[in-house]
């Protein structure tokens, strides 16, 4: 079995490779075919291994190097658990979604986007199902670089080629940072295997300014990848400018991926070395991802364009995956892999229902939509029930997540996270509330003086929009993102994968000694009181919120011109350019890294 | 093994993040990317070094010979090899960015803010 995950990510890669050289001779169309059965194979082998891989943990040797017990590992190993090969089969699965969705959707080259989605998901795959740092690198790499082109895809208009831009630079330093911690583990331990990286270092014992400075690189590049406020400005850009299929995997797999490195290589390496200062990780780890929480639900009031709306969404729950991460416990770790799948289905059924409004109205833009939407029932069922599964209602999409969060939280008497997590999620949920009547229903004022102004977005060609397949997809991503709350034995798979993720020793043993895995409890998940009040609460938020903010115009002139004066620092701080992008990024690492020095000593 | 190449490494890091942050060209930008990789080589290499060590090519040296460490060469290798892929795709976005605004400049790529 555990010959399927080098094919799971070969095969995209491969066919990619194959479809660059050999899709320009293709006949009509078959191009499209061989891309959903490159696709397909991903999806069906990730299904097989997270139905029979259990609590665990699997090992693949390249090239048969595998290590005898306690010796130096000389080869490269993918080293997968559930919560690698779910996240690889989440890939798999919204590959194969916006392909289907992205069927005839460009008219010239088509092969050359078909590549591009290929190597994309493949790279993202070998990212999540890796063992070894510097392989993890490359794969980070790979991705990146096929992400680029695909934001530039229109490469005939300018803005795509501005959010490109700032994409590609931001997220290269990032890899850089991740590099320079690579090399300075790989000075401290001889090693580039995420466990005998982990055993090398727990042995040293050292945790001295190597290891912090080490830590913190590593941390803050893939934070990067995951728009941590202040790494976040080029995910708007990216987003606003990149097709609606592709936003699908930006928003749904890439962004979380930098947030799963970031536990992989905190809890394989970093646990047993940095341990006693647990505390103040999870403190600076918490507190970013509470600012992102916080600064992504304010943008996202403030967006017009509803890709770039989405996009806020996307960083403000990227907040709150890390909060989750960040509280260093395994409820909670695993309350943010449910919440991962939840949002990765409810997203995408947003971004492709603007997808649709994109390609059918000829426009993007929540202000000149307003009420052209009226035609569009099923696009228009799939848009609120994506932003219902967020919304946290009771028993339904984001709620166990939420759930197992906020009890985590308590547990460790952070009693202030489930505030957070209301906060934002009614931020960014009553904002796609608020897009989505005023398109969907054309009620709400036609002005709205906080909202800001946008550069327009011209549809891409077809042949002839394919719309009732286009909004069946959206709305099984979005009823998807629904059940995923409902579904309890999720959530309790979910604790076992997280306990046995958090298990340094035990990841330890089975790939450098091939012990087996420890055997882990079955675990029970309980509804509590306290996260149905929160739930209702988020949910009638949001709604209240939402509605309220379709009327902003009727206030009261001083106190609207007072709000936007309050808003403009930050709306500043989005300035659309690069270099205030990196200069961020500067200091965002040398605060982190700072907070890090001080309180690690 | 002195601290020199450390120093060096941060010291071009640093020159690079000041370019891209005041770049006012969007080539020079790519550039000083580019100049921000090379301390990744500066450190990779100063990881590997030895003191008194060679090429680590045995061919024909004695095999006791203190040779310095491959792996951070091979590491070097492939991280030029995705600095030609990063450098080839950012130069395509400048080229296609001056076709629009006739300018290099990137604070006259003002489409998205807010």
């Amino acid at each position: 079995m555990t010959t399927l995950l080098p094919i799971l990510v070969a095969v995209p890669l491969l066919v990619a490779a194959l479809l660059a050289l050999g899709g320009r001779w293709m006949p009509n169309r078959l191009d499209d075919w061989v891309a959903f059965g490159a696709a397909a194979v991903p999806v069906a082998l990730g299904a097989v291994l997270v139905v029979r891989v259990g609590i665990r943990l699997l090992t693949y040797w390249f090239g048969g190097w595998r290590p005898r017990s306690g010796s130096y590992p000389l080869g490269i190993a993918f080293a997968s658990d559930r919560i690698g090969i779910g996240l690889a089969l989440l890939v798999a699965v919204l590959l194969f979604a916006s392909l289907l969705y992205s069927w005839r959707y460009v008219e010239d080259e088509h092969y050359l986007y078909l590549v591009l989605m290929l190597a994309f998901g493949g790279a993202m795959c070998g990212f999540a199902l890796t063992g070894d740092i510097f392989n993890m690198f490359v794969f980070f790499e790979l991705m990146s670089v096929a992400a680029f082109a695909l934001t530039a895809y229109k490469v005939e208009e300018p803005s795509p080629l501005q959010g490109a831009f700032n994409f590609a630079v931001s997220n290269t330093i990032g890899a850089f940072l991740v590099l320079l911690g690579i090399s300075l583990l790989y000075g401290r331990t001889g090693s580039l295997n995420l466990a005998e990286i982990g055993r090398r270092l727990t042995a040293d014992g050292r945790h001295d300014g190597l290891a912090i400075v080490a830590f913190t690189l590593i941390t803050c590049g893939f934070l990067v990848k995951a728009a941590m406020v202040p790494f976040h400005f080029w995910l708007a850009d990216a987003h606003a400018t990149a097709p609606a299929p592709v936003c699908v995997l930006f928003s749904g797999v890439m962004v979380e991926l930098g947030i799963y490195a970031v536990a992989r290589i905190y809890w394989v390496d970093f646990a047993s070395v940095l341990g006693q200062f647990a505390n103040p990780t999870r403190d600076v780890l918490l507190g970013v991802g509470t600012v992102t929480a916080v600064v992504g639900a304010v943008m996202c009031g403030m967006q017009r364009h509803l890709k770039r709306l989405l996009a806020y969404s996307t960083i403000t729950h990227a907040g709150c995956f890390l909060i989750g991460v960040a509280l260093l416990s395994p409820d909670a770790l695993a309350g943010a892999a449910v919440y991962v799948v939840a949002h990765a289905f409810a997203k995408g059924a947003l971004f492709l229902a603007g997808g649709i409004l994109l390609v059918t109205k000829g426009e993007i833009d929540e202000l000149l939509l307003r009420g052209y939407g009226r035609d569009l029932r099923v696009t228009a069922v799939a848009w609120l029930v994506g932003a219902l599964a967020l919304a946290s209602p009771p028993f339904l999409g984001t709620f166990t997540a939420h759930a197992l969060i906020e009890d985590a939280a308590g547990a460790e008497h952070y009693w202030w996270v489930p505030i957070v997590l209301a906060f934002a999620t009614i931020g960014s949920t009553s904002a796609i509330l608020r897009a989505g009547a005023r398109v969907f229903l054309g009620i709400g004022d036609a002005e709205d003086p906080l909202l800001s102004d946008e550069p327009r977005e011209s549809p891409t060609p077809r042949e002839r929009p394919r719309i009732v397949f286009m909004r069946t997809i959206a709305l099984g991503l979005a009823l998807g993102g629904l059940a995923v709350g409902a579904i309890t034995p999720l959530a309790e798979r979910a604790m076992e994968a997280a306990h046995s993720f958090t298990d340094t020793a035990s990841y330890l043993a089975v790939v450098l000694d091939h012990h087996g895995a420890a055997p882990v409890q079955p675990e029970h998940w309980h509804t509590t009181t306290s996260s149905v009040v929160w739930s209702v609460v988020t949910l009638v938020g949001s709604f209240v919120v939402g509605y309220a903010s379709l009327y902003r115009a009727h206030l009261p002139r001083a106190v609207s011109s007072a709000l936007a004066s309050a808003l403009q620092p930050l709306r500043a701080a989005h300035s659309g350019h690069v270099g205030d992008y990196i200069a961020w990024l500067t200091f965002g690492t040398a605060v982190i890294g700072g907070l890090f020095a001080v309180t690690m000593r | 093994m002195s601290i020199l190449p450390y120093l060096l490494c941060a010291f071009v890091f640093g020159c690079g993040l000041f370019g891209i942050v005041t770049s006012r060209n969007v080539i020079h930008m790519v550039v000083c990317v580019s100049v921000c990789q090379s301390a990744t080589y500066i450190l990779l290499l100063a990881i590997g070094y030895k003191n008194h060590g060679t090429a680590p090519v045995y061919a024909d040296i004695p095999s006791s010979r203190v040779v310095t460490d491959p792996i951070v060469q091979s590491l070097t290798l492939t991280d030029i090899v995705v600095a030609v892929a990063v450098s080839a795709v950012l130069l395509a976005f400048a080229l296609k960015a001056y076709e629009h605004h006739g300018s290099l400049d990137p604070a006259e790529m003002t489409g998205l803010k807010g």
